[in-house]
């Protein structure tokens, strides 16, 4: 009886588990796909690269996710047509960045915009996305001059395809440090009727040698994308680089260790143990001399 | 005055007594559930032990630097007298010889299993940077390991010989191990020239090699700048503690082989009262840099000293803290100060004092510093701001004191506790070898 009761336990068991493994790949096969959003932005550094930071998340459970690991691929609309520029792939933050070779890579339309689609071809856990964003190419030219003994930045921003200055455009001014840029001059410097801005650079901001590094960033502009200029200029207070990195310190690697600390430990390690290896001797003298 | 015969007859190994067994077994019982606990920690890492982000030395760095100290003694109490010739030393030296070899040895031994990964122990040889002190630490320790064994083996030579003699006829085998280890000696003029010479020189070369011991273990903590460990006193501190720690050993263990062997005939009230006095020395001097750790800062008192000292003296380890200065320090000194005080009972209920209080101040050393950090504490699970020791290290470092112990149990089952040649020497029973070094 006991044995029987086991057994129909265990039966029972066993058909809730299976259902229960049936229920659940239905569930998954109904299951509701969550919408993909992507985000694309337009980055050119001047002299440098032109890239796409593509960004990919989904709302789920009332939460922004990233989504990783998705293909995506990119695409130059022009026109009717679609030009497939290539393929890139999210990492664990949902981030990716697609990088071209040059502005030539890509060909803009009869009003000289560029125009670049983002498609996601979907997958068993989210739905088919895709993402468009048109810019124009904008240049931005900086130099560092010297006013009254005050040093400026001033810089003018340009379409690169009329050589027309750009009006009413915010340009921030940071200049580089270790952990962030620091920025300088008002929040927003708007271009004039020339597409220049000028702002002063402050006294007092250290740099290795006096050298200071500013940016010069149109961000994330509606038209013209992200676009940063860089120029460096001896305009900084000195400051000596005191970096201890080639000299043989208490912190650096064995490598590097101070000459005395491998003199004088070395003396004391090796003059000790000519001692033992002296008296070790000993003992084999002893074992040989009975007499 | 005793015969030759009947010294040879005190003074030569004999079996374990029931007693003998029962201790030893006890041992290797603690040993193997060390051994068991130990495994478990080598398998699931170290998260079995109590030790986190703050408190990352536990209880195994206390006890090493406890068998540090105490394998101390082999340079105070034998070089330092051998040096100056002090004659009531014979009786104790091999003692304390044994005392420090067991100790250092685990010493070795304890840092590796706070290591938690032993296979990396050759990774400390080949990227060792000699800045830093776990390099000098990696150094000395092994050097120190073999000036003590050639401290307790050159003296032991006569001996071996002595016993290889005895033995021959009843224990044949055991003469044989005997005759093996003895080198040969026949006593002749040129062996004695060279034991005499080596033991010299082992003798000089262990004092300085001692106290760079000492001061490298204290240099561990000073070089770190922490509340409590960033003192240049520290040095001078672990010198004087292991000193302390060192003589609290030897009387304790005197004791119990002065009872167990009946030796009472060798090793007298005078010794007690000699030992007695060193260890007031000791005690006096260990005070003197204890008032030098606490009151200066306690005196000048930066927020961090303050709530560090605080701690000790007033929170949750005044009564570790007080046990460790009053019961460990002062009463001893008191009690050992009067002649009654330095007789063998008395001194070994202080010796026992000081030997827990030698520990434990190691305990209060360790852990209230490491969870006093500059920076707060923040963002780690409230558990990991207090420390103390998991059931698998206590098992472990049981098993460490175990294992000492049981060293030094097999060792004075072997060997002569008190030199036989040296005390036939002294007290003229062999006219032939005359002033054998021991």
């Amino acid at each position: 009886m006991k044995q029987l009761n086991i057994r129909n336990i265990f039966l029972v068991l066993l058909s809730v588990f299976i259902l229960n493994i049936g229920s659940m790949s239905v569930f998954a096969q109904k299951g509701k796909k969550n919408k993909a959003r992507i985000n694309v932005e337009y980055v050119k550094i001047m002299d440098g690269e032109i890239y796409f930071n593509i960004k990919s998340s989904a709302r789920i459970k009332k939460k922004t996710v990233p989504v990783s690991n998705i293909e995506l691929t990119i695409y130059n609309e022009i026109d009717d047509d679609e030009v497939e520029l290539g393929k890139a792939k999210t990492n664990g933050k949902g981030e990716s960045r697609f990088t071209l070779k040059n502005i030539n890579a890509i060909k803009a339309d009869t009003s000289n915009t560029y125009n670049i689609l983002v498609s996601f071809s979907g997958n068993d856990s989210f739905k088919k996305a895709k993402k468009s964003i048109s810019f124009k190419d904008a240049n931005i030219k900086a130099k560092i001059i010297t006013k009254d003994s005050v040093n400026y930045v001033t810089a003018i921003l340009t379409n690169a395809e009329t050589k027309d200055p750009i009006e009413d455009q915010s340009l921030t001014v940071n200049v580089q440090r270790l952990f962030r840029p620091l920025r300088i001059g008002e929040e927003f410097n708007d271009t004039d009727e020339d597409g220049a801005i000028i702002v002063p650079v402050e006294e007092g901001i250290p740099g290795v040698d006096g050298n200071l590094t500013f940016e010069i960033v149109l961000d994330d502009s509606d038209d013209f994308g992200t676009v940063i200029a860089m120029i460096s200029g001896s305009v900084g207070i000195p400051i000596t680089d005191e970096s201890t990195f080639d000299q043989r310190t208490m912190w650096s690697p064995r490598n590097k260790t101070p000459v005395f600390l491998l003199i004088f430990p070395n003396l004391i390690i090796f003059g000790i143990w000519g001692f033992i290896v002296y008296l070790v001797l000993n003992l084999f003298k002893l074992s040989k001399s009975k007499n | 005055m005793k015969n030759f015969d009947t010294l040879l007859k005190d003074l030569a190994p004999r079996k374990f007594n029931k007693l003998g067994v029962i201790w030893t077994v006890l041992l290797i019982l603690v040993i193997i559930l060390g051994i068991l606990a130990y495994i478990d920690q080598l398998i699931k890492g170290r998260i079995v032990t109590s030790m986190r982000d703050y408190a990352l030395w536990g209880i195994y760095i206390s006890n090493f630097v406890f068998f540090v100290a105490t394998s101390f003694v082999g340079t105070v109490l034998v070089a330092i007298l051998r040096i100056t010739s002090k004659e009531w030393r014979t009786p104790l030296v091999r003692i304390a010889e044994v005392i420090s070899l067991a100790c250092i040895i685990m010493a070795g031994i304890t840092i590796m299993i706070d290591m938690a990964r032993p296979d990396r122990l050759l990774n400390l040889f080949i990227h060792a940077r000699l800045q830093s002190p776990i390099t000098w630490d990696v150094i000395i320790i092994p050097t120190y390991i073999v000036l003590t064994f050639l401290l307790l083996f050159f003296p032991l030579l006569p001996d071996l010989a002595i016993l290889k003699k005895y033995y021959y006829k009843s224990k044949p085998k055991l003469s044989k191990w005997y005759a093996t280890f003895s080198l040969n000696w026949t006593g002749s003029k040129a062996q004695k020239a060279i034991q005499e010479k080596s033991i010299k020189t082992v003798a000089y070369l262990i004092v300085p090699v001692g106290f760079i011991l000492q001061t490298v273990d204290a240099w561990l903590f000073s070089t770190t700048y922490r509340v409590g460990w960033s003192s240049t006193n520290m040095g001078a501190y672990f010198i004087s503690g292991a000193f302390v720690s060192g003589v609290g050993v030897l009387i304790a263990v005197v004791y119990v082989l002065r009872k167990t062997y009946k030796l009472e005939d060798y090793i007298t009230d005078l010794h007690f009262d000699k030992m007695g006095r060193l260890l007031v020395l000791a005690c006096l001097i260990y005070l003197y840099f204890n008032i030098n750790e606490y009151l200066i800062p306690a005196f000048t008192a930066d927020k961090e000293e303050e709530a560090h000292l605080n701690v000790l003296f007033f929170g949750k380890y005044a009564p570790l803290f007080w046990f460790v200065i009053v019961g460990g320090l002062i009463i001893p000194t008191i009690v050992a100060i009067f002649k009654k005080g330095r007789k063998p009972l008395p001194m070994f209920i202080i010796a026992i004092l000081v030997v827990l209080g030698s520990w434990w101040k190691r305990y209060i050393i360790v852990t209230p510093t490491l969870l006093h950090p500059y920076l707060p504490i923040q963002g780690v699970p409230e558990s990991w701001r207090e420390y103390f020791p998991s059931i698998h290290e206590w098992l472990i470092t049981a098993a460490t004191l175990a294992m000492a112990l049981l060293i030094m149990t097999v060792l004075f089952r072997y060997l002569p506790i008190i030199p036989i040649q040296r005390t036939a020497d002294e007290n003229e029973l062999l006219k032939t070898d005359k002033n054998t070094e021991s």
